[in-house]
């Protein structure tokens, strides 16, 4: 029964990736992903892993996956316009490379039938809450920690990506008159460089701010 | 049990809990119906039946019979497949959730819940997360500038506010050491100082965490004052807007099933469940636990209520500014001494 199962699942996230990469809409190949995402957590809890399964869901294909087809609506991505082909010479190496990784697995599936299963016949507790939580806080907390530590330098990196054309809070706005600006406000490079840069009118000012020149919010409207 | 036996009693209780699940969900809505009409000075149902009693059949024959339209410019698979997915995602839920211990039925120990599982909890928060697909689907596939907007806001929604919703469960967790949701309401029995009962909102200093809760879930469900995926006076009626018939009382029930699983969740982590006072004779002792239970559902439900006959509707950044800004910091340090107390009595 769950040899069956396992099958069955396996079958559907091949075909889900498989229908990914066919899928020439955006919205279509991001379901086809959750279907892999989904049917990847049920190989897990097969495996007797249920932690990793429920994990798997909560965070693969209901966070992670929401976002991106949150990202595909809100930029409103239409159907993919066939491109010219680029790069032709990639092609023979990604046949080289997938010759390799079947006949990698081809030799793995063959050598795990060919060894005696010395195995203990008990069931594994890997994948378990209790264990999971155990190996985070003792043997893996090293790189428990580091992994943390590049999770939150990605978010920062992301937030002063996206800070970085808005020099200026919304709030801001430029005076009418000469300006007088620090170097760090004109040029997001310069943190923390406070030399004065002089600018002649408010139009030039608002220039080099990247924001709009009519500085009165009524003016605006 | 034997196989057989087993599937029978699952079929059983499959079937009941779908039945009061449903007639619960048809009679929330008579119940708003009447309740939010007091709270406006105004009788609610009133023709259908005595005190408007037969109103959500009505409804249900209206519904049924109704043209069922489908716009010609929308994406046809998805907008079919998004309400079939919110109300299966919504109905599933309440299989993890026990209502009661388990009873004697002709020598067989039946528990009063369809399956137990050691994760229970994070299983259904992981239904909930995937449950967001049929609003955001139906939006995006209705090909309207109305129903995505109201999508955008729905799953931006959701994503910011499942996060305090999931940390305020973990102050729970670390009190109760177990996902399973039938470990978390013993974890909560007896009393201290004589008479206060042991549930977490009183014993394990969960106030803070019940009402980061509480938010979140109305959140979650898309209920006033968060209603802003269905708001009607900027988006006529949101992420449904292309839905009628029985397509848009898919996502009706879909809804006031959330409510119910949200209200059994917040029961069974802060409220204790089903422990309460026992007395009389036997039968009794069998059937008050699940009355509890049902009691404490019954109070939440009636607070959503209440609260959308009070509250007025948040404006977009300021949902997400309280979301982020303050239920966050607050879930996240409640986590923090939570974690810190039971270390210092460990």
């Amino acid at each position: 029964m769950h040899l069956a199962l396992f099958l069955v699942f396996g079958i559907v996230c091949v075909a889900g990736a498989v229908n990914l990469l066919i899928q020439s809409h955006p919205i279509q190949s991001a379901l086809s992903l959750i279907v892999v995402m989904a049917s990847l957590a049920v190989e897990y809890l097969l495996l007797g892993a249920e932690f990793v399964a429920a994990v798997q869901v909560i965070v693969y294909a209901g966070a992670i996956m929401v976002l991106v087809i949150f990202v595909i609506m809100l930029l409103n991505v239409e159907h993919e316009e066939p491109r010219r082909k680029r790069l032709r010479f990639l092609v023979p190496v990604a046949i080289g490379m997938a010759a390799i990784l079947i006949a990698e697995t081809a030799f793995i599936l063959y050598s795990v039938q060919a060894g005696e299963s010395n195995l203990p016949r008990t069931v594994s507790s890997v994948g378990l809450t209790h264990s999971i939580g155990v190996g985070l806080f003792t043997q893996y907390l090293l790189p428990f920690e580091i992994t943390s530590v590049l999770l939150l330098m990605a978010i920062v990196g992301a937030m002063s990506l996206a800070r970085r054309n808005t020099i200026l809070s919304s709030t801001a706005r430029v005076v009418p008159g000469a300006q007088v600006l620090a170097m760090d406000i004109v040029n997001p490079r310069a943190v923390g460089n406070m030399t004065a840069v002089e600018t002649a009118t408010t139009a030039e000012a608002a220039h080099l701010l990247g924001v709009d020149s009519r500085s009165d919010p009524k003016d605006r409207e | 049990l034997s196989f057989w036996i087993y599937t029978l009693v699952a079929v059983i209780k499959i079937a009941l809990m779908l039945f009061v699940l449903l007639t619960a969900v048809a009679y929330i809505v008579w119940l708003e119906r009447k309740v939010v009409g007091r709270i406006q000075n105004r009788w609610g149902p009133t023709r259908v039946g005595p005190f408007g009693l037969l109103q959500p059949a009505a409804d249900g024959i209206k519904f049924i019979l109704k043209e069922d339209l489908t716009p010609p410019h929308v994406y046809k698979p998805l907008f079919i497949a998004a309400p079939i997915i919110a109300v299966v995602f919504a109905l599933t839920s309440i299989a993890l959730i026990p209502f009661g211990n388990s009873v004697h039925i002709l020598g067989y120990d039946i528990p009063l819940q369809i399956t137990d599982v050691n994760t229970g909890l994070l299983i259904i928060l992981g239904i909930t997360s995937v449950g967001v697909y049929g609003v955001a689907l139906a939006g995006w596939s209705s090909n309207n500038k109305y129903s995505i907007l109201g999508s955008l806001r729905a799953s931006a929604q959701m994503i910011s506010y499942e996060i305090s919703l999931g940390l305020s469960l973990i102050g729970v967790l670390i009190l109760a050491g177990t996902f399973s949701l039938r470990g978390i309401v013993e974890s909560q029995h007896g009393h201290f100082w004589g008479f206060i009962p042991n549930w977490n909102i009183f014993h394990g200093g969960q106030f803070i965490a019940f009402f980061i809760y509480l938010t979140s879930a109305y959140a979650e469900t898309n209920r006033i004052p968060f209603d802003l995926p269905e708001a009607e006076t900027e988006l006529v009626a949101g992420y449904h807007t292309e839905y009628s018939s029985m397509k848009f009382a898919m996502f009706f029930m879909a809804e006031y099933a959330n409510m119910v699983t949200v209200a059994c969740l917040a029961t069974l982590l802060f409220l204790g469940g089903w422990n309460g006072p026992i007395f009389g004779p036997p039968l009794l002792q069998t059937l008050l636990p699940v009355l509890w239970f049902f009691l404490k559902v019954f109070a939440f439900i009636f607070i959503y209520i209440w609260v959308r006959g009070t509250m007025p509707r948040f404006r977009y950044d300021q949902l997400m500014a309280f979301g982020w800004k303050f239920l966050l910091p607050l879930a996240i340090a409640n986590l923090i001494i939570t974690a810190f107390v039971v270390a210092v009595r460990a």
